[in-house]
Parts: C-alpha cells; sequence; structure tokens
C-alpha cells in the first residue's frame, strides 16, 4: 500500500520472520505493490516454493481479505487491490508452477446469461475464485442456455456459475436453471447464481443452490462445495 | 403561497426544504424504451402533441419536413422528471470524442462514446430488452500520460461550455416560464468522473496503485466544475432549484471505494465546491448513487450534500431507517422497490403503505420508484401504480 495510506508500519512486514506470513499480512494489509514484489522475491530467494507461497500465503492473504471485506471493514477498492497483488505474485510464480505441480481446488464454469452484457461482477468473481485456487472457465457475456448445458458435458465442472446484472434478464437465469434440469447437467454440478438482480427468494424460485451477495460470499460457497 | 395553487416546481422545492406543501411531489425516470412499450400498449396517438417543422442547428435550416416530436410521457402518466429543466453548461470534454458507431455484428454494435470510452450493446434488431444499457470495455484513461492528454479536453474556460446567446434574462425568462419540476444543474461527482473516465476495476485501485494521480485528477475536477459552472452559478444563484450531482459510487455490498478514501481523497474536494454552491445561495444539493451508500452517508452530509436518491432497496437501502438516523439533514427521493411495486396490487399498495406515511409526517420527500421505471412495466401495471399513488399523496 502507499505510504499515505499505510494502515501498518511496513518494515514489520519486511522483519516478519515468516516470510509467507509476511506475504500474506501484505495482502490483508494493503502493502505497497513494490514492497509485496519484495517480499514473494524475498520468499523464492529463501527456497520456498511456489506451491507454498501460492497456498500458504497468498490464499491466506486472500482469506483474510475477504474476511475484513465481509465485516464491512473493507470495500470494493481494497478488495480488488489486493486480488491485483495476488495476480502481481501469480505472474512472478507462473513459470515456477508449470513444474511443481499445484493441486486445484475444482473448476467453475461462469458466464452472464443471455441477453445481458455486462461482466464487471462476473469478472471480479472470476478473479477471485483463480486467486483461491480454482480453475475458471468463462463463457463470457450474453450466454444462451443451451451453451451452459453444453459446457457441463465438455469441460465437466464442479460448479456453474451465472451471473445477471439486470433484472430485466434474470428469466434468462430460470431458463437456464431449467435447460441444465431438462438436459440432465444439473445433477452434476451446483448452480450459483451471482449480480445485483439476483435475490435468495429468486434463487429457491428457480431451484439454484446458492445466491450470492458478492465474489467474497461466491467463493466461499464454492471452498465450501469443494472442500475434500 | 397558497398551498393549493402550488406548481410542480413549488412544491418539490417545498419537499426538498422540509416545507409544508399540498401534496408530496411524485418523480420518475422513464427510459426510452419503456415509453415506446407504452406507445406499442396503448397510449392513444392524440397524446402526440408537436409536430416539428425543421431542425435548425446554429441557424441553419437542416430539413424541412413534419417531424412528430413532444409526446410528454411526465405530463400524460402524472408524474415530473426528477432533474426538471437543466441549466446549460456543458462540462464534458471540449472538443468531444466522436460519437460514432466502429463495428457491428448481427448480435452487437460497437461504439466510440462521447468521452472516449468504447462501449458494446445489442443491435436493436435482436429484440434484446435494455439495449440502451451498454457494457464498456476501454477506457480513455489508464495512467498519467493519458490522463494529462485527456485534461486538456477539460478546460473549463472553454467557451464552448455556454450556449453561444448565453445572458442572464433571457436564460431566467425560460426558468419561469417552466413550472413543470425544479431547475437543477447538473454535476458529475469526484468518483463518477474518475470512474467513467478510468473504469470502476482501475479507478478504485488506482487509489492505491497511484494516489499522486488519483489527487491529480481529483484536484483539478474541483476547479474545473467551479470554474465551469461560475457563470450560471453566480448569474442564477438560487433561481437554481437543485443540484443534481451524479456518482453512482456503489453496489450491494457498499461504497466502491471505502470511507477511509472517500475522506482523505474526495470530501476536501466536495466541500470546496458545496461552499461555493452555499455562497451562491444554491442550497439543495442532491446525490444521485445506487446501491449501498449508508457506510458513507456521515461523509455525503460532511460533504455539503443534503439529499439523495433513488435509495436502491435491494442493496439494501430504506428510507425510513435513513430518515431516523439522519432527520432534516438529508431529503430523500424514490425508494419504492420496483419490484414490489412492479408485482401490482397488493405488493404495489404494501410497498406504498409501508413507507409513504412517515415520509409524509416527516417531509423531505420526493416520492419515486428506486431507481428508473424498468422496462418491463407494462402501461396497464404503471397505470394501477399511478392511481394508488396519486390517491395517497396529499396531505
Amino acid at each position: 500500500m502507499a505510504d499515505r495510506l499505510s494502515v501498518t508500519i511496513s518494515s514489520d512486514v519486511m522483519m516478519m520472520s515468516e516470510p509467507l506470513e509476511g506475504i500474506a499480512h501484505a495482502i490483508s494489509n494493503l502493502e505497497s505493490s513494490q514492497q509485496f514484489v519484495e517480499l514473494v522475491t524475498r520468499a523464492l530467494q529463501e527456497k520456498v516454493s511456489s506451491v507454498e507461497i501460492v497456498e500458504k500465503g497468498l490464499r491466506k492473504g486472500l482469506h483474510e481479505l475477504g474476511q475484513k471485506y465481509e465485516a464491512g471493514e473493507f470495500f470494493l477498492s481494497e478488495l480488488l487491490y489486493g486480488a491485483s497483488l495476488v495476480d502481481q505474485a501469480m505472474t512472478i510464480l507462473r513459470p515456477n508452477l508449470k513444474t511443481e505441480k499445484i493441486e486445484t481446488k475444482g473448476r467453475i464454469v461462469l458466464g452472464t446469461v443471455r441477453g445481458d452484457i455486462h461482466d464487471i461482477g462476473k469478472n471480479i468473481f472470476k478473479m477471485m475464485a483463480e486467486a483461491n485456487g480454482f480453475d475458471v472457465q468463462d463463457l463470457g457475456v450474453d450466454v444462451a442456455p443451451e451453451r451452459f448445458s453444453e459446457s457441463v458435458g465438455e469441460m465437466s465442472p464442479d460448479i456453474l456459475g451465472l451471473s445477471s446484472l439486470l433484472t430485466t434478464t434474470l428469466s434468462e437465469i430460470g431458463t437456464t436453471v431449467a435447460a441444465l434440469e431438462k438436459s440432465g447437467a444439473k445433477r452434476s454440478v451446483k448452480v450459483l447464481l451471482g449480480g445485483n438482480a439476483v435475490t435468495e427468494s429468486f434463487r429457491k424460485e428457480v431451484g439454484a443452490d446458492a445466491a450470492a451477495v458478492d465474489a467474497v460470499q461466491g467463493v466461499d460457497y464454492c471452498v465450501r462445495w469443494t472442500k475434500k | 403561497m397558497n398551498e393549493s395553487e402550488m406548481t410542480p416546481r413549488e412544491r418539490t422545492r417545498n419537499a426538498m426544504d422540509f416545507k409544508k406543501m399540498d401534496s408530496i411531489p411524485w418523480v420518475e425516470s422513464l427510459d426510452e424504451e419503456l415509453v415506446m412499450n407504452f406507445f406499442s400498449s396503448g397510449v392513444p396517438i392524440q397524446e402526440i402533441t408537436a409536430i416539428q417543422w425543421g431542425v435548425f442547428l446554429d441557424g441553419f435550416l437542416l430539413f424541412n419536413w413534419p417531424k412528430v416530436l413532444g409526446f410528454d410521457p411526465y405530463e400524460y402518466l402524472g408524474c415530473i422528471n426528477l432533474t426538471g429543466c437543466i441549466v446549460p453548461v456543458d462540462i464534458g470534454p471540449i472538443p468531444r470524442f466522436k460519437q460514432r458507431r466502429i463495428g457491428s455484428g448481427p448480435r452487437y454494435e460497437e461504439y466510440v462514446t462521447e468521452t472516449g470510452a468504447l462501449s458494446r450493446r445489442f443491435s436493436k434488431g435482436t429484440k434484446v430488452i435494455w439495449y440502451s444499457m451498454p457494457q464498456f470495455y476501454d477506457f480513455p484513461v489508464k495512467d498519467r500520460a493519458s490522463w494529462e492528454q485527456y485534461k486538456t479536453r477539460l478546460n473549463p474556460e472553454e467557451p464552448r461550455r455556454y450556449p453561444k446567446d448565453w445572458e442572464k434574462d433571457g436564460y431566467i425568462q425560460v426558468f419561469e416560464e417552466y413550472q413543470n419540476g425544479p431547475t437543477s444543474l447538473g454535476i458529475t461527482g469526484f468518483y463518477g468522473f474518475g470512474a467513467e473516465l478510468m473504469g470502476i476495476t482501475n479507478f478504485v485501485t488506482c487509489f492505491y496503485k497511484d494516489p499522486d494521480l488519483i489527487d491529480d485528477m481529483v484536484s483539478h475536477w474541483e476547479r474545473f466544475t467551479i470554474e465551469a459552472l461560475r457563470e450560471a452559478v453566480e448569474t442564477l444563484k438560487d433561481r437554481i432549484d437543485m443540484v443534481y450531482w451524479w456518482e453512482d459510487m456503489a453496489e450491494r455490498h457498499g461504497p466502491n471505494i471505502s470511507p477511509k478514501l472517500y475522506q482523505e481523497f474526495l470530501l476536501p474536494h466536495y466541500k470546496t465546491v458545496t461552499s461555493f454552491l452555499n455562497k451562491n445561495k444554491i442550497k439543495r444539493i442532491m446525490i444521485d448513487s445506487d446501491g449501498n451508500i449508508q457506510p458513507i452517508l456521515d461523509l455525503i452530509i460532511e460533504s455539503g450534500i443534503n439529499g439523495t436518491w433513488p435509495l436502491e432497496v435491494n442493496a439494501g437501502m430504506d428510507a425510513r431507517k435513513v430518515r431516523k438516523l439522519y432527520g432534516k439533514k438529508l431529503f430523500l427521493g424514490g425508494n419504492f422497490d420496483k419490484r414490489e411495486i412492479g408485482k401490482g396490487g397488493e405488493a404495489m399498495r404494501n410497498e406504498i403503505d409501508s413507507k409513504l406515511p412517515l415520509m409524509k409526517e416527516t417531509g423531505g420527500y420526493l416520492a419515486g420508484l428506486d431507481h428508473d421505471v424498468p422496462v418491463t412495466f407494462t402501461l396497464e401495471r404503471f397505470r394501477e401504480y399511478a392511481d394508488y399513488l396519486r390517491s395517497q399523496l396529499a396531505i
């Protein structure tokens, strides 16, 4: 985090003896990008594996970030900045992760339903889910019900995420869930709803498995469903 | 003033001032698609009240044949538009980005917007509703260099910001004649301006990644806002009934930037602008923001803003709660849950009955839906709502 906004003394983080702890702390306390990159680089120099950095540093930090968001201490600005730090770390770690095997938590296929071309919420969820260790396949926006059904056969996801910002396209969620039922695809996936227009009563009405009020809650559902 | 002879403008001003009035003003925002749907579902042709025989631009006649204009959906439906008559100051980028189509396919069309963003929307032939709400996918300001370049279009002294024939008396006369609602001055807020130029994700993370850039942007916007509006504000003063400050700075979880960021980066600039407005006797300043702005309401009030709309129910906003917490510090607009109103019948009546009595009792309220009337409303459903609401508005 930039100096003027720091909520912690940056040197505290740099001094932390446990590099993974420092990385997690830096994410959830919004340290500056430069300091964060130094922490990740230092961990690699100290022979901490990339997998460990991801699983015990980045994911822990993200979890704490999400908790602060849910508690109302952080808002979208903080959530997105924290996620951008993780993204930066992943750019550094990705080459190593090709050889070090990292286990994904599960696969999510998601998209915005037909008639709606908005994707900010969907993209935030995608970023948070990937950062939390999910393999996310994004079908994009304005996705037809049949495409969602086909994707279940093609990609075997654990979770299917349907997003709708607009109240006017809510009915498309119902149509999509009905198409999943009809094709039998719904038996093999959990259906997660997201987007501004979605409510708990609507979820019950259409028979989806959960409706998330925000990206953090959405990821929480996914973690719960895929816990081994 | 005789309360029984109030014009919509007087009624709205009194409502915003917590003063006595004959009935609560009813304000709505109607989208073009909705109006077209109403037309196709039974608005009589006789309601088309004006035909224009020519189009003039800068004194030149561009064509001269009858063009059907003039259906006033607000008058027809019995409500008023929230922003009423707007003071003509251009606060957009000048020179404008040429709004133009840059691509089209069977399902989508892509455009450059007037602010320089790239947007995509459904082609009209796709029969997908709400094509007028586009998806923005690229933005003109990405970093310091692109901001410096963009800033050259935000020169407050640019003479084209006012009509060529701008002079006080003529405009005051027009405003005096307009009594169908308030005369309003539109401002784009410090958040709205930045998010529009950078996109939400880039703008809100930029507070952390490059706070100096944010500082420069909002400082410039403060100077730009005051200097671009100075002529209108100092000339018209309290003939401007209301400032309509567009922000759209929140989602269901809360504001898109934290109260901490708002306080550090935006609050001082809001204060400077509201102080300038107040010095010119303009006292009614309303923020338009969707989403849950509850966590920053204290700061909004500290900014010098004293009204808010639309109080989106789906985001957890509740006019009764806000009134209880803030009393006369905020006049309120909207907050009828469009989903409940859209159900009609008992659900619609319950929604109105659960909120309107307290608002009538405490004043400072502009009745209406918690945002634009959804395009899914049928004319019949809207009339049912209108009939019931109108029967309840009298004080």
